[in-house]
């Protein structure tokens, strides 16, 4: 990656004079974390920063968060509705509010980056590989954790150390040009403190050039195919760790081990094709057939005949954007009854919404957030949206995450004490946790990725979403079984599954 | 000798041939050199980004406005020149020669593929109102086909097409150790523009430049006086295809990044409308509205305005419903007339 | 896998991917083919078609035969008025049209998504469907191309058989000899353009039970329909968009089965590349070409 240390960019440095509070906001974060050190993140008492960060409101003027997405064009329907997740964020931390968390610590999920160079887990570099485990059992009520039932609490403070949060939300129009256009305005410009952007990856491929030129604190929302390792992003969307292997590990035990896949011919279609691939075989699955199809094709009729000619137990559909979800209608139409699973439906296009039932029956998808998740705290953040945005028609994944990020900003600022930025990623860095409307997220420090609590939805022939399997806290482990470390390491880069010997069959 | 440029510069193969204008455009000229001290590196990478697009717009003005040979997919040999440039340049990454042999390699793949297409439609006879839709599917084609290159079995050298996400990391454009970016990018870019301005203009009002014109009118006219039409369109698409592929070059460079929808339908759509709009008849015409619609563009959607497709899609149509052959050629012809009846007023 | 059910499943892809690309091409013929008029909002006018069906059937209630009878007429009356008011100073002027249209799909696109949000409720297919030797069949598919095929009859017949269609033919070929000899040629571009318009409209309807019915979904049907009509020629518009949408499907489908969908793009794209090559004046001047052949072979 370029660009990263031209000295005639005016980086960044980490300015004292933000810090002119009473205390040293360093230390007392360090002093912070050795307390926290012994507690666990499963067991963990709620602790959420109320009042620590008071004395250090001393800069005056609004917080700015910069934020991108598509508000129109063809992306549209995803960007408003994380849109309006930031408007939603941004004025409960200006009423005062936050969501639960705080540091875990050492001892705390993922925590030993702060001591290894690179991430002890899942035995790094070679072809044996540990696959996750089955869940947790259920409760009679289905849960298999009792979560708390109201996780927005009193901040102390309205805004961010004492001053307001200004959104300053932008629309990219679903086009590549301008979302580069847009990220050079709001960092050299506006001069925003953390910028929130991005859907699709290729947006993010074309902004984080930009972020890295200029070392921007950034957060990148989506639900991508993973890999990204850079020192300046922060990534809160699920990747194919957490989605692919537990949905592939649970159909196969379900319905058989033939899987045929259908993909959009692109990065996310064909990088989570290749961890189908190769994990599969793990759980005694065998891939009978594969199709890549271009993002422009919207008449599946060969496509369909292909799977039929070829018998499988299951589907696995990764098909993406509004051309490609005609597959399920067409294949209903045609009679095609296979059970079918995804990492991408339901979550984020609502297709369990818009299809007449039953096109998208026994489809299986492992989400980490969906609007009908069925605890008390989801449906308090849903009755929350709907209150300021009563017209919206869903709120998926994506809104789920930006808004949570956005919580998880304000909270690392006030751990750091200050919004200067280079303090704020090292705060990130923390061993942070949140009770976001999924459960609780954990931003692991060496990988800048979460965990997420995953749920296998699925869709039944009226198109009613229950819950089948949940697995309360799934890690990104790819990138640390890559020895990715970026407390101890800087890196610009995304990994893709070519460079783990595993996916070289 | 420097009379016969002059005069090849200021002759009336495009507005503006009086000395009000050419002070005027001197002035103009100045400004933009200024501009960059006045503002701050972004706003100044910014107007780069307007100015970084003119050249495939003035390609568009001379094949379609003086040819009139339109190309739906002149983006495409945008994209080649890109993507060559980043294939190149980021194989030699170090190398201070990396960036020019990209420059080089980029405008080489562009004018070959222009060149063999051009080859085929033009020595063909392909029925005029084909073009469009053949360069058309030439560039969905390209996108198809990039679109699905994520992966590791598509990389060049140590450069990763990457699919649909496009490639990353490119290489500013540097001459020896001086590397253009912020401000110097903006006077590099305007330096082509303002070369590729006056070439334009010289060219087309050379012999050769009225001999394009006249395959315009009547080609079949032309052919009768004994001109080769067929050699004169082919140069004239290949040379248009490499303004498409200085700005595709510039765009690289300034970015440091390129994604297969820059060769998309939407995108192909652009610099004819660029062209449309300001009059394809003239260079500065196009280049002013080229201007002036990616800085609309650029305004309406960092103000999060939902309503900037609609907005633009309106002034496009009024645009042509009042103002038929280009809205700059248009105001400058009234202008042009205010001040000539305000002359002969004086002189009577 | 038998042989007679793999052959049977071929021929019905073969069908449906034939029907796909004339119905996405079908306003287009009219408008493109005949009036020389670029229309990119080609797209828009289906979705506006789909949009009408899907509000008329889901909400309205109606059944959806008449929602798509319903679709024909109100996009027809929409694209009357865009003649009107606008179209209308364009003729002649090929490339300003294209950039109004533009324009205009622009501001359809982009209001839909404003007016209606990003998506509407789906219409359920209709019919069931049918099995045979391990393939399965959709009847709506089979409607589909038989409502194909009696389009094609019906476009045809309009054209040879009526007096709008004489006038038709003799605007588009000569419109100041048209109106020397008495046709209100004014009347007929009105009239083509809101049928175009009318037909767009009719098959987005009939498409939308397939799609995902969504304020820009109308970009998907652009490229096939431009490509459809342009290998199809302007020498007879109707056998040049038939001709084409058969010869690609012929080539699509089984480089589609074999090797997969991107292969069958990439090949459709190709195919019409050569085939443009080939015969510049498009399939339907190769046709005319072959049976003038053979009727002067015949006189003599």
């Amino acid at each position: 990656m370029k660009n990263d240390n031209k000295s005639d960019q005016p980086a960044k440095e980490s300015t004292t004079e933000e810090a002119t509070g009473i205390v040293d906001p360093k230390i007392t974060r360090r002093t912070f974390l050795k307390g926290s050190a012994a507690v666990s993140a499963g067991a963990m008492a709620p602790m959420y920063l109320a009042g620590i960060s008071k004395s250090f409101a001393a800069k005056s003027g609004a917080v700015k968060i910069g934020h991108i997405e598509d508000l129109s064009g063809n992306l549209a329907v995803y960007g408003v509705q994380k849109d309006h997740a930031a408007q939603l964020a941004v004025s409960e931390i200006n009423a005062g509010l936050t969501l639960k968390g705080g540091p875990v610590g050492s001892g705390g999920l993922g925590a030993m980056s702060n001591h290894a160079t690179s991430a002890p887990v899942m035995g790094n570099g070679d072809k044996d590989l540990k696959v996750v485990d089955d869940g947790g059992k259920l409760s009679a009520s289905g849960m298999a954790f009792v979560e708390d039932e109201d996780v927005l609490v009193d901040s102390g403070e309205s805004g961010i150390l004492g001053r307001e949060v200004e959104l300053l939300n932008t629309d990219g129009q679903s086009n590549n040009n301008i979302w580069q256009q847009l990220t050079k305005k709001l960092i050299q410009e506006d001069k925003v403190d953390c910028l929130v952007a991005g859907f699709t990856s290729a947006e993010r491929e074309a902004i984080r050039p930009i972020v890295d030129q200029f070392k921007q604190l950034y957060i990148y929302t989506n639900q991508y195919e993973g890999g990204v390792a850079d020192s300046n992003t922060f990534c809160t969307g699920a990747i194919c760790e957490q989605q692919v292997i537990p949905v592939v590990d649970y159909m196969i035990q379900k319905f058989g081990p033939r899987v045929y896949t259908i993909a959009a011919d692109y990065n996310f279609g064909q990088l989570t094709a290749a961890w189908t691939r190769a994990f599969a075989p793990q759980v005694g699955g065998e891939i009978i057939g594969e199709e890549f199809v271009p993002l422009s094709v919207s008449d599946f009729t060969t496509s369909i005949a292909k799977v039929q000619a070829a018998k499988p137990d299951w589907v696995f559909t990764l098909l993406v954007g509004s051309n490609q979800s005609n597959y399920y209608p067409q294949a209903a139409a045609t009679g095609l009854k296979y059970p079918m699973a995804s990492t991408v439906n339901m979550a984020q296009g609502y297709e369990h919404r818009r299809f007449k039932a039953p096109s998208l029956n026994r489809m299986y998808n492992c989400v980490n957030y969906i609007e009908e998740v069925p605890t008390a705290r989801n449906r308090a953040f849903v009755k929350r949206w709907y209150k300021m945005f009563p017209d919206d028609p869903y709120i998926g994944q994506m809104a789920q995450n930006t808004y949570f990020s956005i919580h998880m900003y304000a909270k690392a600022a006030r751990i750091a004490g200050t919004t200067d930025q280079e303090e704020v990623k090292r705060a990130l860095e923390s061993g942070l946790h949140i009770e976001a409307p999924e459960g609780t997220v954990f931003m692991e420090p060496s990988t800048h990725h979460c965990s997420h609590y995953i749920r296998l939805a699925t869709a039944d022939a009226d198109h009613n979403v229950s819950f089948v399997r949940e697995w309360p806290s799934i890690q990104p482990w790819w990138l640390q079984r890559l020895g990715v470390n970026l407390v101890k390491h800087k890196e610009y880069k995304q990994y893709i599954p070519d460079e783990d010997p595993f996916f070289k069959s | 000798m420097t009379s016969k440029i002059l005069h090849l510069i200021g002759g009336d193969a495009d507005i503006g041939t009086s000395k009000t204008f050419w002070i005027g455009f001197v002035i103009a000229v100045i400004l933009f050199a200024l501009y960059p001290t006045q503002v701050s590196e972004f706003r100044a990478s910014n107007v780069s980004y307007y100015l970084l697009n003119i050249p495939l717009a003035l390609g568009m003005a001379l094949l379609w406005g003086y040819c009139g040979v339109l190309s739906f997919g002149h983006v495409a040999y945008f994209g080649i020149a890109g993507y060559t440039y980043g294939i190149i340049a980021g194989n030699m990454a170090g190398n201070s020669f990396g960036p020019i042999a990209g420059v080089l390699g980029g405008l080489l793949a562009s004018a070959l593929v222009a060149g063999i297409f051009a080859y085929f439609v033009f020595y063909s006879r392909v029925r005029e109102w084909i073009i469009p839709i053949l360069t058309l599917v030439l560039t969905l084609l390209l996108e198809t086909f990039l679109g699905q290159t994520a992966g590791y079995q598509w990389r060049v050298g140590s450069v990763l097409l990457g699919g649909y996400n496009g490639m990353t990391g490119i290489p500013a454009f540097q001459i020896g150790s001086f590397v253009f970016m912020g401000y110097s990018f903006y006077y590099f870019c305007m330096v082509i523009v303002l070369a590729c301005y006056v070439g334009l203009r010289m060219l087309l009002n050379s012999k050769f430049g009225q001999v394009v014109t006249a395959i315009r009118e009547d080609p079949l006219r032309t052919e009768i006086f004994g001109y080769d039409i067929r050699a004169r369109q082919w140069l004239v698409f290949v040379l248009s295809a490499l303004l498409a592929a200085i700005s595709g070059l510039l765009y690289v460079q300034w970015g440091n990044y390129i994604t297969p929808s820059q060769v998309g339908l939407l995108s192909a759509a652009l610099p004819v409308i660029w062209a449309a709009v300001g009059g394809r008849t003239s260079l500065l015409a196009v280049l002013i509205a080229t201007i002036v619609l990616n800085w609309v563009t650029f305004t309406l959607s960092s103000q999060g305005n939902q309503y900037a497709m609609v907005i633009i899609g309106a002034a496009l149509v009024i645009t042509m419903l009042f103002f038929p052959r280009g809205i700059v050629i248009m105001l400058a012809e009234w202008i042009g007339k205010v001040t000539n009846r305000k002359n002969s007023g004086a002189a009577t | 896998m038998e042989t007679d059910a793999l052959a049977l499943s071929l021929t019905y892809q073969f069908g449906t991917n034939a029907a796909f690309l004339f119905l996405a091409a079908l306003g287009l013929i009219v408008i493109l083919g005949m009036m020389n008029i670029i229309n990119l909002a080609h797209g828009e006018l289906m979705m506006m078609g789909a949009y009408v069906a899907t509000i008329t059937h889901n909400q309205l209630g109606l059944p959806f035969p008449l929602a798509v009878i319903v679709s024909f007429f109100a996009v027809a009356v929409f694209g009357a008025i865009l003649e009107l008011l606008i179209v209308r100073r364009f003729y002649g002027r090929e490339l300003g049209a294209l950039v109004v249209t533009w324009g205009i799909s622009l501001i359809l696109g982009q209001g839909t998504l404003l007016v209606f949000g990003p998506f509407m409720p789906a219409i359920k297919i209709p019919g069931g469907s049918y099995s045979y030797g391990g393939f399965s069949y959709s009847a709506y598919w089979l409607i589909l191309i038989a409502i194909s095929i009696a389009l094609i009859a019906g476009l045809y017949w309009l054209y040879r058989y009526t007096n709008y269609g004489l006038q038709a033919r003799a605007t588009m070929q000569n419109a100041e000899m048209a109106k020397a000899l008495g046709v209100p040629t004014n009347r007929v571009y009105l009239l083509t353009f809101s049928l175009g318009a009318g037909l767009a409209g009719l098959s987005g309807a009939l498409l939308a039970p397939t799609s995902t019915i969504a304020p820009f979904m109308g970009q998907q049907f652009v490229a096939p329909a431009f490509i459809t009509v342009v290998v199809g020629g302007a020498a007879n518009v109707i056998s040049g968009a038939v001709g084409s949408s058969v010869l690609l499907s012929a080539i699509k489908t089984p480089i589609g089965m074999a090797y997969g969908a991107f292969l069958g793009t990439v090949a459709l794209l190709i195919a019409s590349l050569i085939i443009i090559r080939i015969m510049p004046d498009g399939i339907s001047a190769a046709i005319q070409k072959l049976m003038d052949r053979r009727r002067t072979r015949k006189t003599k």
